[in-house]
């Protein structure tokens, strides 16, 4: 069985292998899905992915959106006009679409509407670990937290339920350990959609003018309460097993807080919260005020332990609260049952395992010898090709604000050439501050999902302010880096027809760019020529650097039975100068101590390396060699 | 554990044998690496079945299994192996970008099974070859799954392993993969203790 079919005819009461994603997208269908809006983020994007692939067979209508704010825009006012509806984001999505979400909780909604926040505890995929619990408390937005697949999507469904109790947005926050496992998952029923939309004029509710907005506020704050009583109430947040020892933690780090338990041999009341916003505060009192010691266990942000410490400061209970503030669990990266483990012994005073001191010897000794393998560019990517040419266009002598995508992977050697990323977008707006300021080439790269995303309010502000920032759209027309999802420039929508394809060229010159070129990267003399006249050009100059991503054009060739022609190396010209090794640096490159050579089973046939290769060592696969 | 190098199949791998495991109704964690992680870099998929598991980490010192087509991987996610445990290795070097650039030196085959031997048996044999055989190197990981079955060393049966592979490709892979599956049970191994 397929996704699609496992989201929308999986039977009830069977198990699934589901990733923690799909459990979600299950959980929105099982609970009437009528609408769910995205944009692609690590560690999110399997949700809405799922939802695509099941698009045809499902009930529902999907879209990927522009970025994230439209998404919730979408979907928040779909849940007004009484549509269930799901929005789906990263972490740092939320603070994109923090402007919408902040006073949607004002103004509430009529049909459930969950916000999936995917939170990246260490940074696997992410520019920063922000802890999103903080934005349910920002926004006064109930929250609820899995700890793994067959939570997520059961609390997928209880999250839909709540909205509609409370006629509120529900935050559903998970993190990558969640999202990305995999595990059998029990499924339910599939409701019906309510198949009603309807909107309900009510100005002085959904029209946030400051004397509507003053009016909502109380309100929200009574919901509060309400959802409190809710929280006390729940069976989300629960007590397990029994102690003099009490255990306050939430997520993923209740199944390292179980495991650690077994492994010290330790007695212990676990308390795991499941909706940790509002908090259960009498409940949480109650179980403090019966405990020797109280440990709180949580990835990131003391979150749990500082409100644990308020509540039992408000009721005078006494209990040590042990956790970050005294040094026994860190607020940096992500858990791992060991962090847990060593940070509850240290707690409890008691010893580390030995075993753990005896590994990490005899690792520290071996390790060393592994040299590092961090994520690099494929065989034959066209941002390869376009870094390797701006980087001889300027003679490495501009600086280069990068953008969220894969190109950003180009700060790896021996390109090099990633010099300034905030966020998604950033780098139009900071080539214009480091223009503003500096007498230097500034050339910004850009990918084509990422320009449609956030660019374009960059790209109106140097020509506005006549900033002669150069900037590189490195259009591989997908959205790669999250696992190839359609956006404006590609047509596609995500009901899976085609929809209108948003040229970028005539967005670039709609906004008032005179210098507009699209060019070949694989092309790598003309690519350089044009790059040379864009920084000899007096103003703001765009160059869209458009070339099929190489995952997806190979499977094109591959699904088309067309050939993929191999180039080689001939080792009789090659004269060991490391030109295409040094400069290029392609994955499928190999230096063999002597020279150069291709790995043919890597090579996508780009040819790139054939073209900078000062001796002309380099050719296509004779037909009567390929395998 | 399975470990290696984004865009071999150690996602694949691991998905096979943690649905053949939930098909013999076995409780069942997989733990995955996704995005910015896969695009070449080193990459981990533990898999854990039993009673008492909830997490999808594997704790330092607790895997009783570490596969990896990859030398170098094998050997960066030693810490999780336990003495009693077993290391499988393909002995399929992928040489990382910065060690032809000469920043990085990749140890020999010999030092890195030394190395991998101090904490665990080490297990090893050309399973690229096996794969090239089967129909192409993407297989590697599919013969490295005939090796565990065929060493015994995982409590899942050959015939639900089977169907885990054809469950979980598409049929045009199905052929190659058995191939490279009993390629991978029948073939000679090495093993390295110290």
């Amino acid at each position: 069985m397929d996704i699609a079919e496992i989201l929308t005819k999986g039977a009830a009461g069977r198990q699934y292998l589901l990733l923690g994603n799909e459990a979600i997208a299950r959980g929105a269908i099982e609970a009437g899905l009528e609408l769910a809006a995205t944009y692609p983020g690590t560690p999110s994007s399997e949700i809405g992915d799922s939802l695509f692939r099941a698009v045809k067979q499902g009930n529902y209508f999907f879209e990927y959106c522009t970025n994230e704010k439209v998404a919730m825009e979408v979907a928040g006012a779909a849940a007004v006009a009484n549509a269930r509806s799901l929005v789906i984001m990263k972490h740092v999505g939320l603070n994109v679409a923090s402007d919408a979400f902040m006073t949607l909780n004002y103004i509430g909604v009529r049909a459930g509407l969950v916000i999936v926040s995917a939170d990246d505890p260490g940074c696997w995929s992410s520019q920063n670990e922000q802890d999103n619990r903080l934005y349910a408390m920002l926004g006064d937005t109930t929250m609820l937290e899995p700890a793994d697949p067959q939570e997520a999507k059961d609390m997928t469904v209880a999250a839909f339920d709540l909205s509609e109790e409370l006629e509120q947005p529900v935050l559903l926050r998970v993190t990558t350990r969640v999202s990305h496992t995999r595990s059998g998952v029990e499924l339910g029923e599939i409701r019906p959609p309510r198949n009603n939309p309807n909107f309900e004029r009510n100005p002085f509710r959904f029209v946030t003018i400051p004397a509507v907005a003053r009016k909502r506020h109380p309100i929200l704050l009574e919901k509060v309460k309400q959802a409190t009583e809710i929280s006390e109430k729940t069976p989300w947040n629960k007590i397990v097993g029994k102690g003099e020892l009490g255990v306050i933690t939430s997520g993923v780090s209740f199944n390292y807080v179980m495991e650690a338990l077994e492994t010290l041999q330790l007695k212990a009341a676990v308390f795991k919260i499941g909706m940790s916003y509002p908090l259960p505060k009498k409940k949480i009192q109650k179980f403090m005020a019966s405990k020797e010691k109280v440990i709180v266990v949580e990835e990131l942000k003391p979150y749990l332990e500082n409100h644990a410490r308020a509540f039992a400061q408000e009721k005078e209970i006494m209990v040590p609260i042990l956790g970050k503030s005294q040094g026994y669990f860190s607020e940096i990266g992500e858990f791992t049952p060991r962090t847990v483990i060593e940070g509850i012994a240290k707690a409890l005073g008691k010893a580390i395992p030995p075993n753990y001191v005896e590994i990490d010897n005899k690792v520290s000794e071996t390790l060393s010898a592994a040299p590092p393998r961090p994520p690099i560019l494929c065989a034959g990517c066209p941002h390869r090709a376009t870094f390797y040419e701006i980087a001889t266009a300027t003679g490495r002598k501009g600086i280069y604000p990068s953008d969220i995508g894969c190109y950003t992977l180009v700060i790896q050697p021996p390109l090099e050439m990633a010099d300034l990323l905030l966020c998604m977008g950033s780098s139009i707006g900071t080539s214009c501050g480091l223009t503003a300021v500096l007498d230097k080439p500034i050339v910004g790269a850009i990918g084509d999902s990422t320009f449609f995303h956030s660019g374009i309010p960059g790209l109106v502000n140097a020509v506005y302010n006549q900033h002669p920032v150069k900037i590189i759209v490195v259009d591989n027309q997908t959205t790669a880096m999250t696992g190839h999802q359609p956006h404006p420039g590609t047509g596609m929508t995500g009901m899976g027809v085609p929809g209108t394809q948003i040229s970028i060229e005539n967005v670039v010159r709609g906004v008032g760019v005179e210098y507009v070129k699209v060019i070949d990267p694989l092309q790598v003399k003309e690519s350089i020529r044009v790059m040379r006249e864009a920084l000899a050009y007096n103003g703001p100059a765009v160059i869209i650097s458009r070339s099929p991503c190489a995952l997806v054009e190979g499977a094109r060739k591959r699904g088309a039975n067309e050939p993929i022609i191999p180039y080689e190396v001939n080792p009789e010209i090659c004269q060991g100068c490391r030109v295409c090794t040094d400069k290029l640096g392609c994955a499928a490159s190999i230096w063999t101590g002597e020279h150069a050579a291709i790995d043919a089973d890597l090579c996508s046939g780009c040819g790139v390396c054939a073209q900078i290769c000062p001796y002309k060592a380099i050719h296509e696969v004779e037909a009567t060699e390929r395998v | 554990m399975f470990t290696g190098v984004g865009g071999t199949g150690v996602l694949t791998a691991a998905r096979i044998l943690a649905s053949a495991a939930l098909a013999e109704g076995e409780n069942v964690r997989m733990g995955e690496i996704h995005g910015m992680a896969q695009r070449g870099g080193a990459v981990n998929c533990s898999i854990r079945i039993g009673k008492n598991v909830h997490g999808p980490i594997i704790p330092t010192g607790r895997a009783n299994l570490l596969v990896s087509v990859e030398p170098v991987e094998a050997l960066r996610n030693v810490d999780r192996i336990m003495p009693s445990g077993t290391i499988i290795v393909g002995e399929y070097r992928i040489t990382p970008t910065g060690v032809f650039l000469g920043r990085d030196k990749y140890p020999s085959d010999e030092a890195i099974l030394q190395d991998l031997a101090k904490f665990a048996k080490v297990i090893t044999f050309d399973a690229a070859k096996l794969a090239q055989e089967s129909g192409g190197i993407l297989t590697m990981n599919t013969v490295l799954i005939g090796a565990i079955i065929g060493l015994n060393l995982i409590p899942i049966k050959e015939e639900t392993v089977i169907a885990s592979i054809k469950e979980n490709l598409p049929e045009r892979y199905h052929a190659m993969n058995i191939s490279a599956f009993e390629k991978g049970k029948k073939a000679s191994k090495k093993t390295i203790t110290i």
